[in-house]
């Protein structure tokens, strides 16, 4: 039988680009990243008509059952592998797909196919049976959790598979199914049925989603990069995405699976150990990072697994950058004419620039100054003041003007009142995840956490510098720097390009007029961005504005909407920002980075 | 203590420095009546007030501590409550992550403060967010089953999830507003008090 008489199934064979709508935006990206001529596991996908079908039907269409044989059969013979049967066991992944992602759609399930019987064989194929038994512990835990719904065990004491299926039957009154076509079935039904979770229901309301739009599921072979030393995982960064530096970034893990890489319980190993060890796909790797970001226009993260020395991507996705990447690498792709000039000013948001232009410790400074303790830095930013160890005394100090640091054992709810008046936070205890750590980048208070018992109280009265983004705390005020949006070439360029877009003038105070201009600060109300713009319309200036939240992104929209001609801020770059980002989704309605 | 008063007072050491109708609506008791305790109270210097803001004295907050014994005996002896607490500790390990991933992003190794400029990244939180709340919800239900005000928790953190979900993201975990984490945290410390233990960081 042949692929075109195929009606439920699309087979991801490196073919034509399916449609969008028909197999779902994670199958899409699958196909898109075979169709640039790179290797992702085989796939296939059970398309949004097969699941407008199973909701007519109330079950599977007519057919379906057929089509996932001959399809599992494809993917057996594309890997040499057998679905529920050793001695090489196929193990499958099973993922919802709609065309847009949204909430309450069923996660991916992983490892699907494995039994009691494919255990053993996989313990003999990659010689390891500490692996096999942890994949089929990592089955049972997705497949109830997911499939099933069984409420989260308490996993402290290790159990075989027989006790765990013990465990979901009496919990839940079903079976785990042994039967790999079982498991698949429940999964596939699983899928369709999370459709009409509450979440996705209410999503789908929320932005207007056709109820009929249906979802897909995609099922894709697993690699294993644990079957011998030219086997193994990693994750790739096309770029530094701290730096923005052109010199990609990875790591590798040999022989291990994907999920030890995320799990932090393996040190990963530099990427230069990958290419002693697999050139060939190293160098593969690194020639697909080029490709993918050059479709995407866009830094890529990409993870990948490599079995028995050949080379396959998992996923690739725009990567998450630190401020300082997300500026260079976009004017860096200007100048490499990735993209142009327009599109570079709508990838950065404006808080992002004001992030990198914050007040900051000078290294020189920080270098020659005396620590007094060091702990975990929770939320980045530095705080002068001094030190109380009491709620109660930071409130009454603050609201006399003092600045105040705030310095607890740990802090619990008890102490909101004394975090909020602080300049910073410091406790003795706790971790990034600490109730300290969370409320204070909750208010965007600098914080370092968990600097040892007995280390902080002893400081009451004592005036500190607290630096939130190293962790460290120094005795006295130390000198704060803020950071020249003049001194970096990178920013000067950005600022070149949005004054020649924007819709609105920033000038800096020593370039501004005189005349024409209300000074906010000299009006009530005016440092409240949300009351900005009836402020504006009422006092109507003639020319411009400065002061008050008038550089603020709400500040900007206020003032293009007033129709003034200028601002006065400083610095200039993020005003100016938030003002071509204005003036473009003014035009067009789809701009959805930064601040659309 | 007065049954009465004690709820008001609990409640107060669980918002530790709010109005009357912060406390009236996290106890589910009446706002006029919730003032008049808390005047009284004030009044008697059990309670400090500032700013229309109520706070508990020092002293206060002890009785009210060796007081919880005898307030919850019956809810300290149930063996389904304690299991249903034990179930919520696990969750609450899982959200003090959420919501670490929720603010702070990693970058190559490095926690980046989580400036919500990628949509994608936050909806794949609240998503996680809504299968924790789901997990949750069982063990809220149990709780309530035995103590029917904590019910009040279990509806304010679905709205709160439903706001997000709706995307007004400061209901995740805003610190001044009832958001999830806030409502949780709130949550936990009624427990943590009715149960007397102590919280562990």
């Amino acid at each position: 039988m042949t692929v075109s008489t195929l009606r439920w199934i699309r087979r991801l064979d490196g073919g034509d680009l399916p449609s969008r709508h028909l197999v779902g935006g994670k199958a899409w990206s699958i196909a898109h990243i075979q169709s640039l001529g790179l290797s992702v596991p085989p796939a296939f996908v059970i398309t949004t008509e097969a699941h407008a079908a199973f909701v007519a039907a109330g079950g599977f269409p007519d057919g379906l059952e057929d089509e996932l044989a001959q399809s599992l059969a494809w993917l057996e013979c594309s890997t040499g592998r057998r679905f529920g049967q050793g001695p090489k066991p196929l193990l499958v992944s099973v993922r919802s797909g709609a065309v847009v992602s949204m909430p309450g759609m069923m996660d991916t399930v992983l490892n699907l196919g494995i039994n009691d019987g494919t255990e053993a064989a996989l313990a003999r194929e990659c010689a390891d049976a500490g692996f096999a038994r942890d994949t089929h512990r990592r089955f049972l835990q997705l497949y109830a959790d997911i499939v099933l719904k069984a409420p989260s065990p308490d996993t402290t004491h290790e159990e075989t598979p027989a006790h765990r299926r013990q465990a979901i039957r009496d919990a839940t009154g079903h079976e785990l199914p042994q039967d790999a076509m079982v498991q698949l079935r429940g999964a596939i039904g699983a899928v369709f049925e999370s459709w009409n979770s509450r979440r996705a229901k209410r999503y789908r309301q929320h932005h207007d989603i056709p109820h009929s739009l249906g979802t897909s599921v995609t099922i894709q072979a697993m690699v294993f990069g644990n079957l011998d030393e030219c086997s193994g995982t990693g994750v790739l960064f096309s770029r530094n995405p701290l730096t923005g530096d052109k010199q990609p970034l990875g790591e590798y893990l040999r022989r291990a699976q994907g999920e030890d890489v995320v799990s932090g319980q393996f040190t990963p190993e530099p990427l230069s150990l990958m290419a002693s060890s697999v050139p060939e796909a190293h160098e593969k790797l690194l020639a697909a990072a080029g490709v993918l970001e050059y479709a995407a226009k866009e830094v890529q993260d990409i993870e990948f697994t490599v079995e028995r020395g050949r080379l396959f991507l998992l996923q690739a996705r725009g990567a998450k950058l630190a401020p300082p990447a997300a500026v260079r690498t976009a004017v860096d792709m200007v100048h490499e004419g990735l993209i142009d000039e327009a599109s570079a000013l709508l990838r950065i948001a404006p808080d992002r620039i004001r992030v990198l232009l914050a007040p900051c410790l000078h290294v020189s400074v920080a270098a020659c100054a005396s620590e007094v303790a060091r702990g975990e830095g929770a939320c980045p930013g530095v705080g002068v003041g001094v030190v109380v160890t009491d709620a109660d005394d930071a409130e009454r100090r603050a609201s006399g003007g003092e600045k105040v640091i705030l310095a607890r054992p740990t802090t619990s709810p008890n102490d909101l009142h004394g975090m909020i008046a602080a300049v910073a936070v410091i406790t003795e205890q706790g971790g990034i995840t600490s109730h300290s750590a969370v409320v204070s980048r909750a208010l965007g208070i600098p914080c370092v956490v968990g600097c040892g018992a007995g280390s902080l109280l002893g400081l009451a009265g004592k005036t500190l510098t607290v630096d939130g983004q190293a962790g460290r705390i120094f005795e006295g005020a130390l000198e704060v720097v803020r950071p020249d949006e003049r001194s970096d070439d990178a920013l000067v360029a950005l600022t070149r390009w949005a004054e020649a877009r924007s819709p609105l003038r920033v000038l800096r105070p020593a370039d501004a007029p005189g005349d024409g201009v209300v000074d906010l600060d000299q009006v009530d109300g005016a440092t409240d961005p949300a009351r900005l713009g009836s402020i504006l319309l009422r006092l109507r200036p003639a020319r411009g504005a400065r002061g008050g939240a008038i550089a603020s992104d709400e500040g900007v929209r206020a003032a293009i909407a007033a129709g003034l001609d200028f601002i006065i801020a400083d610095p200039v770059l993020p005003p100016l920002l938030a003002a071509v980002q204005v003036g473009a989704a003014k035009t067009s309605p789809t701009v959805q980075k930064g601040l659309a | 203590m007065k049954s009465e008063q004690y709820l008001v007072l609990h409640g107060l050491a669980i918002k530790k420095y709010a109005s009357a109708d912060a406390v009236a609506g996290i106890m589910g008791l009446d706002p006029e009546h919730v003032a008049s305790v808390l005047r009284e109270a004030t009044a008697r210097g059990r309670v400090l007030e500032a700013n229309g803001k109520y706070s508990l004295t020092p002293t206060t907050r002890i009785a009210l501590a060796s007081d919880y014994s005898r307030h919850c005996a019956d809810l300290r002896e149930s063996r389904p409550f304690a299991k249903a607490y034990e179930e919520f500790e696990r969750v609450n390990s899982t959200l003090k992550v959420l919501i670490t991933h929720w603010q702070t992003v990693d970058i190559a190794g490095s926690a980046i403060t989580n400036d919500h400029a990628d949509t994608a990244y936050d909806s794949r939180i609240i998503d996680r967010l809504g299968d924790l709340h789901e997990r949750a919800d069982r063990i809220l239900a149990e709780f309530a089953r035995h103590l029917p005000r904590l019910q009040i928790y279990r509806d304010k953190l679905s709205t709160a999830l439903e706001r997000a979900e709706d995307g007004a993201l400061e209901w995740v975990s805003d610190a001044k507003i009832e958001s999830y984490h806030t409502l949780w945290f709130e949550l936990h410390e009624d427990l943590l008090c009715m149960l007397g233990r102590t919280r562990v960081e």
